[in-house]
């Protein structure tokens, strides 16, 4: 129908002008922000304040969302892998069933719940106590950056895996059953055959993963009681308490040069695949 | 006979037992709290259970149904905003001929590839100057610019999914351009287009950073409640909003998994 | 079919919910009291002061809004403040506001509040200094204190015999009891910003002048020691996440000592949150308190209704049923006014663990507003870094 441009352009206008409006600008304002100081002069002062404040809590975000990028991915192959190349029917049918509860949790919700699961009295630490297999003196709190890693793998997982798991669903098959036929282990079939070909959407979900977690705020500010904590914390702090938009936004400066990479993959891509279709 | 697969079921059942009690654990717990009166150390579980937190979070005057009357109405005129302005661009991007349609499809991967935050706050400070800080309105407008990720993309699949030679067979019989879309492309489409508005509306419900800085404090929808009654140490009201928010994404996911045909699902966020 | 059905109906309740919201209440008048801190601050206003005033006064509604704990709750008013001056607002949306002490130096400063204490009543009822001097900043006039509160360290005496007395006696106590403290650090709540600046108090030199001044731009050269002992300290003990963070992992047995609000504590053990069993007490030298005030912007759309409703909540009646014996805070107004109007008993209550005495010697000011930004800076930088 349309084969005019004009009016693919028309239709596609509005949601642009909302991208750009509530997106693309704000995102120039930040960046301008994060050097420029009170007058409007241009400044590196606020990321001297930044880094003064807050190099602890650079350091352990990228820990944090690094360490769960990683165990995202080993998990979501381990579980995507046991899905395709499994050979107990109920085993797989329980763990498909099983995997996706996290899915549409909130991150809220999810925090909430880890909040009294991980502490030193929890729901888990009560558990093991209540096995025997701890006792009650020499029970940990999760509830610091250990509890924020194992709050974000929980709820993301579930996503990554649903991805994965279906790309190694879509795979052929004759590969696969060639290997078993010649005697391949399956851990083998699995790390030489069936991952290289789903890597692409393994490094998509990882990415998405890796952005969405980078942005959120409830998980850190609810689970982790204080530093070192995550930047987002640190921006809403800077925020609330002092209105410094200055160092806030060189904070956010700070977190884009660590998705940068990861972004610069995930356009390059999305964009070389949507110009395919 | 059984022994032996008494044996070999035992490291599965191990390794499914423990999935279950990682997945599991913590959403019980939020039913424990929701449930308890009374719950002091040492104790593993409630000394006292009942319902009087779930009174006191469903009377009419309280918070908790404002609330949720308002998470409510802001994702449905999210989904409104959404749906009008996705559609077009979704049908656009499938079917029409776009200049410089790189540089558009770049604009709209852009908000899954920056952290969302330093946008929200950076908003904020904008909305204020146009007196849309605090209000519904600026609220929506948040939340619809978050749920354009999902909805741009996924109803461009649902139309790329459509097959073109039923559009062409429409048109050959005479029908004009609009007449086509709207009896033949929508239809097909509707059901990728449903299932964005459900994951918009989802979103906009459990959205939490955007709500934080845009609508506190007078806005305030069940997310925002659920924080504060957490931070302030009542854990039973979290509790109850949680399993209140939980609800309709628990709903949806049932719904959504007959919507979602598997073409179109592969084809989101790829 | 049915799905669409089923949504219409969705959003047809949801107009009709919607528009029961956005309408603005119709015919009588509402003041909007905008109040900073934890929630028992909105309770107060939405579970008490409200309905009583509401009662006194028909055609008037009280509608409180809370924008969260700490200085930044109090921050939220101010920029709302300034954002109408900045427009030219002819009449502003907060009528009444519950500020900190640092903030409402600042909007005095910045001429956004109302110089009201002469025109009511109940203006000459407060005569102590915190009614006049804000953190070094003169508010005389423009505010009245709703209450007076103050920090002390709680312990569960089943499982700390022998409470340290004072903040060297906490350090020893915290070496050979590792994550058996806590605080909330400088974030989301007062009660570990003043455990800060207690310790300061103890262990940088010049505590009497970081409460009274003069500001001297160098004194925080000095402050290199106390500070690094702090960061030694907070390796061994537990950060909690705010106010309510620290009074409820005490309650669950996570932590046995922590700095809280007298009357958040006394509050807490009332409603069951808290064993009756936990003490206070206020370590040597001393652990700061704070006033909090009731102030109305210079520009309040309701001004004479903000004012009456000032008035009320500070008025003995008030203040002595609401302020000390439900929500257990010193009361704002001076003491005398408020005690005959108490019998022994509950005025006693509020003095159970921390007496007169330990309130007169031990309870401190906090610093004046300059030296409170730069101790937070400072723990910024090198404690939590």
């Amino acid at each position: 129908m349309t084969r005019s441009r004009g009016l693919s352009l028309l239709l596609v206008t509005p949601a642009l002008v909302v991208v750009l409006a509530l997106f693309v600008y704000p995102l120039g304002y930040s960046l301008i922000s994060a050097f420029a100081d009170k007058s409007g002069a241009w400044t590196l002062d606020n990321f001297d304040k930044a880094f003064e404040l807050y190099t602890r809590d650079v350091v352990f975000t990228f820990i944090i969302i690094a360490v769960s990028t990683t165990l995202i991915g080993a998990f979501s192959v381990a579980i995507g892998g046991y899905l395709t190349l499994g050979e107990n029917r109920t085993a797989i049918a329980v763990l498909a069933w099983l995997y996706r509860w996290p899915l549409f949790v909130p991150f809220i919700v999810a925090a909430q719940c880890m909040r009294t699961f991980l502490a030193k009295n929890g729901l888990m630490n009560n558990s093991f106590v209540s096995l025997g297999l701890l006792d009650i003196e020499s029970t940990q709190s999760f509830l610091d950056w250990r509890g924020i890693i194992i709050t974000f793998v929980w709820k993301q997982l579930p996503f990554v895996t649903l991805m994965v798991a279906g790309a190694m669903a879509a795979l052929d098959r004759g590969t696969i059953d060639a290997a078993r036929n010649l005697g391949a282990s399956r851990l083998r079939i699995l790390v030489e055959i069936v991952v290289p070909q789903v890597r692409g959407t393994l490094l998509v979900g990882l990415i998405l993963s890796f952005v969405t977690m980078m942005s959120v705020l409830s998980v850190p500010i609810m689970v982790s009681g204080g530093s070192p904590t995550m930047l987002t914390v640190d921006m809403a702090y800077r925020i609330n308490a002092f209105g410094d938009y200055g160092v806030a936004n060189a904070l956010g400066f700070i977190s884009y040069l660590m998705t940068g990479l990861a972004a610069w993959v995930y356009l390059r891509q999305g964009v070389r695949e949507r110009s395919a279709q | 006979m059984i022994a032996n697969a008494a044996i070999t079921w035992l490291p599965r059942a191990i390794v499914l037992g423990l999935l279950a009690f990682a997945i599991f654990g913590p959403l019980a717990n939020l039913v424990l709290w929701s449930l308890a009166e009374a719950w002091f150390f040492p104790n593993k579980l409630p000394s006292q259970w009942g319902f009087r937190y779930w009174e006191q979070v469903f009377r009419p005057t309280g918070r908790a149904m404002e609330s949720l009357w308002v998470s409510i109405w802001i994702a449905l005129l999210t989904v409104a905003t959404c749906l009008a302005v996705s559609v077009p661009a979704g049908y656009a991007l499938a079917r029409g001929r776009l200049p410089w349609r790189a540089l558009i499809m770049l604009a709209f991967l852009l908000p899954q590839a920056f952290p969302s935050l330093p946008i929200y706050i950076n908003v904020a400070r904008v909305f204020y100057e146009f007196g849309l800080n605090g209000t519904v309105a600026g609220v929506v407008l948040v939340h619809t610019v978050h749920g354009l990720v999902y909805a741009v993309w996924i109803s461009t699949a649902a139309f790329a999914a459509v097959d073109r030679e039923l559009e062409e067979a429409a048109r050959n019989m005479g029908a004009s351009g609009l007449r086509t879309f709207f009896s033949v492309t929508l239809p097909l489409a509707l059901p990728g287009i449903v299932a964005s508005a459900i994951f918009v509306f989802l979103e906009s419900l459990d959205e939490f950073t955007g709500s934080y800085f845009v609508g506190a404090p007078e806005v305030t929808t069940l997310p925002l409640l659920m924080f504060t009654a957490s931070m302030g140490g009542n854990y039973q009201i979290s509790s109850i909003t949680a399993l209140i928010l939980l609800v309709p994404s628990i709903v949806f996911m049932l719904l959504v998994e007959r919507f979602l045909k598997a073409d179109v699902l592969a084809k989101v966020g790829t | 079919m049915r799905t669409l059905m089923r949504s219409t109906a969705m959003i047809a309740t949801g107009l009709a919910a919607g528009l029961l919201l956005v309408q603005p209440a119709a015919a009588q008048r509402t003041i909007n009291v905008m109040t900073a801190g934890d929630q028992n601050m909105v309770d107060y206003v939405t579970d008490f002061l409200g309905p009583l005033f509401e009662k006194d006064n028909p055609g008037i509604k009280v509608r409180a809004v809370g924008t969260g704990p700490g200085d930044a709750g109090s921050q939220k008013i101010w920029e709302r403040l300034d954002a109408q001056k900045k427009a030219n607002t002819a009449q502003w949306d907060v009528d009444v506001a519950v500020v900190h002490q640092k903030m409402a130096g600042q909007m005095v400063g910045e001429g956004l509040l109302d110089a009201y204490r002469t025109k009511v009543s109940t203006g000459g009822l407060v005569t102590r200094d915190t009614a006049k001097n804000a953190l070094g900043t003169n508010v005389d006039g423009y505010v009245i204190p709703m209450f007076h509160s103050q920090t002390a360290i709680a312990y569960n005496p089943a499982l700390v015999a022998n409470p340290p007395k004072s903040y060297d006696e906490l350090v020893q106590w915290v070496n050979t009891n590792p994550k058996k403290f806590g605080y909330n650090g400088i974030k989301g709540g007062m009660s570990g910003v003043a455990f800060v600046f207690g310790w300061i108090y103890a262990n940088a030199p010049n505590a009497q002048q970081l409460m009274e001044g003069p500001y001297d731009a160098k004194t925080k050269d000095a402050w290199g020691p106390a500070l690094a002992k702090l960061k030694d300290f907070n390796q061994k003990v537990v950060i909690t996440p705010g106010n309510a963070g620290t009074l409820d992992m005490l309650n669950r047995g996570e932590i046995n000592m922590g700095p809280v609000w007298v009357d958040m504590f006394y509050t807490w053990q009332a409603e069951g949150r808290l064993p009756p069993t936990m003490r206070l007490q206020i370590l040597s030298p001393g652990l700061p308190g704070q006033p909090m005030y009731y102030v109305i912007p210079a520009k309040a759309a309701n001004m004479d209704a903000a004012r009456k409703f000032v008035e009320f909540a500070t008025s003995p009646k008030i203040q002595a049923e609401g302020i000390v014996k439900r929500f257990n805070w010193y009361p704002g107004i001076d003491a005398q006014h408020v005690q005959s109007h108490l019998d022994k008993a509950v005025w006693e209550k509020l003095f159970k663990d921390v007496s007169p005495q330990d309130l007169s010697s031990k309870g401190k000011p906090m610093p004046i507003s300059q030296y409170f930004t730069e101790i937070l800076e400072a723990y910024e930088r090198v404690a939590a870094n």
